[in-house]
């Protein structure tokens, strides 16, 4: 006797016309599939215009199943006039765009689109490569803080640990030499990145590290899998942070833990010069918050983890300064912050040239705090950690 | 044997894993194949470039394989799914009992697969009427992932199907 395969969900979002797949759809027969099917034909009858059909969490598909959603598919395109359907995938899955592409040369009322950096407006700021060179001085300094930090959090060598969000993978890095999980998995959605942090472990000799491509929001990690689980500075550059941090809750074992770390950076300050940049902090963060990102989210980590059903939540912070060694690096971050707030991003929002030059001088004195002999130049961060409930 | 896979170079590939079982066992649940394809891809897959997509990948095609042969098998006798690697190519090799009609259909199918027109037999199966063809796991496999194939019939009773598949650098 077959056991039919039901590992997989089927969600109608009439709101938003949406049907999604979630899951692994094999089926040994159509019949298997009777219920997805009377779903989409009940959601059908609510539909005008277009039909979304969401399988970007759609990872495994035999070619029964894809039969019996191409059946569905074209026969609703035949037999209701003036509908569309987008077919929306991921790049992630690997096999499903060009599975679903067949589906555009049947009907030309069906398209299929692979979401991609789109779906994080600003994300694009963070993938140039000039960014590289800023990202790892941030990670050298903020390492000599959270090196310490990280065994208070509860991390510990054999863990099972997955970096999320994980950049150019240098902190991951750093956790392999440091820590020695028993696996370590590195995810970004960055191919860029994750090919320069495969040539840096490959450079350092270490082994070990499994950089994958991933949505941080809809990752395809199993649940149920980590003992710990880092995000590092990044809930701050996603225009919906509690998605991610549900991600992150799911992937962690009951009993692990979910480590982030994240800005203020209206707090950043520096002497002398303090006034200007302090001003140029506060405009940081108005500017973030023009492209629905939140900058100033350290604080509100606690609240955050708490609502998204943590427990045992740990919260401190540390300011890396111009004193954390070589006060050039300080500087060195500043420079490229500049470049990047008052450069790209104040461009693309369109800001007068008087505006810019202000922008700018709080940068400058921030740099010339961080060098002066005197000076004293800081950047604080918020780390946060909690336990997922047994 | 159908010229394909590397057999020239098979001293090359280092066996990574091996199933075995009896395919009575195998054949009497359709979730074998989604389970061993997930197992063995899951397996496999923690030192290649991108371990979780290279995981789907791979589930994705020898799944296919598997359903195939789930199909299309004698009534008794060992199944053997094994895999080994070289470099970028794993290759999947796997062994049933098989009559003189099984041997035929996969000596068939894979006669299409060569086919300059495999792309379009692919995708005109794909979206017929009817039963699906029961080869079109294996063209999904020759046309979408590139596989290259090979074929033993020369053991009485039995044939070795061998299938070839380079998806770390895969454009899928």
């Amino acid at each position: 006797m077959a056991t039919p395969q039901t590992s997989f969900d089927v969600v109608f979002d009439e709101n938003n016309q949406e049907f999604s797949i979630i899951g692994a759809m094999r089926p040994e027969s159509a019949a298997e599939l009777a219920g997805c099917t009377a779903l989409f034909e009940q959601s059908l009858r609510t539909v005008r215009g277009t039909l979304y059909l969401n399988v970007k969490r759609l990872v495994r598909l035999n070619n029964i199943g894809f039969r019996v959603l191409a059946d569905l598919l074209i026969d609703a395109c035949e037999n209701k006039p003036g509908l569309k359907i987008s077919v929306i995938t991921s790049s992630v899955v690997g096999w499903s765009t060009r599975k679903f592409g067949t589906l555009s040369a049947v009907n030309d009322n069906i398209i299929v689109e692979q979401y991609d950096a789109d779906f994080y407006p600003g994300q694009a700021f963070v993938e140039d490569d000039a960014i590289i060179s800023l990202l790892r001085t941030q990670t050298k300094l903020t390492w000599r803080h959270e090196r310490s930090m990280l065994a208070r959090h509860g991390l510990k060598p054999d863990m099972a640990v997955a970096d999320i969000c994980c950049g150019i993978g240098d902190f991951a890095v750093l956790l392999q030499k440091e820590f020695e999980p028993g696996r370590l998995v590195a995810l970004d959605h960055a191919k860029p990145s994750l090919d320069y942090a495969r040539q840096v472990a490959k450079d350092f000799g270490v082994d070990g590290i499994e950089y994958v491509y991933g949505d941080a929001s809809e990752m395809l990690l199993e649940d149920d899998q980590f003992d710990f689980v880092t995000c590092r500075h990044s809930l701050q550059i996603f225009d919906r942070p509690e998605l991610i941090l549900k991600e992150l809750f799911r992937i962690c074992k009951p009993g692990g833990r979910v480590y982030v770390t994240n800005e203020k950076n209206s707090h950043c300050l520096g002497e002398p010069r303090g006034e200007s940049i302090q001003w140029t902090y506060n405009e940081v963060a108005k500017i973030v918050a023009h492209f629905n990102h939140d900058i100033e989210i350290g604080p509100k980590s606690r609240r955050l983890m708490l609502d998204t059903g943590f427990k045992d939540v740990k919260m401190e912070s540390f300011m890396v300064t111009n004193m954390d060694g070589d006060p050039q690096d300080f500087a060195d971050i500043i420079e490229a912050w500049k470049n990047l707030f008052a450069g790209k991003m104040a461009t693309m929002r369109g800001d007068d040239p008087d505006f810019i030059k202000r922008f700018c001088q709080g940068f400058d004195d921030h740099i010339f705090a961080a060098l002066h002999p005197k000076g004293y130049a800081g950047w604080p961060i918020w780390v946060a950690s909690g336990q997922k409930p047994l | 044997m159908r010229a394909g896979a590397d057999q020239a170079g098979l001293n090359t590939f280092q066996p990574l894993l091996s199933v075995d079982m009896d395919i009575g066992v195998f054949g009497s649940n359709w979730a074998y194949c989604d389970r061993l394809s997930s197992y063995v891809a899951r397996m496999i897959s923690h030192n290649r470039t991108d371990s979780l997509l290279f995981a789907n990948l791979f589930s994705s095609a020898i799944n296919e394989l598997l359903e195939t042969i789930f199909r299309t098998h004698s009534p008794s006798g060992r199944f053997t799914c094994s895999v080994a690697r070289s470099g970028e190519i794993d290759r999947v090799r796997l062994s049933l009992p098989a009559d003189a009609e099984v041997k035929a259909f996969y000596d068939t199918a894979l006669a299409r697969l060569t086919q300059s027109d495999a792309p379009e037999q692919y995708r005109a199966s794909l979206f017929s009427e009817g039963p699906l063809d029961l080869s079109i796991g294996l063209f999904e496999l020759a046309v979408d992932y590139d596989a290259r194939f090979s074929l033993d019939l020369e053991i009485p009773d039995m044939l070795h199907i061998t299938a070839d598949l380079a998806l770390d650098k895969a454009k899928i």
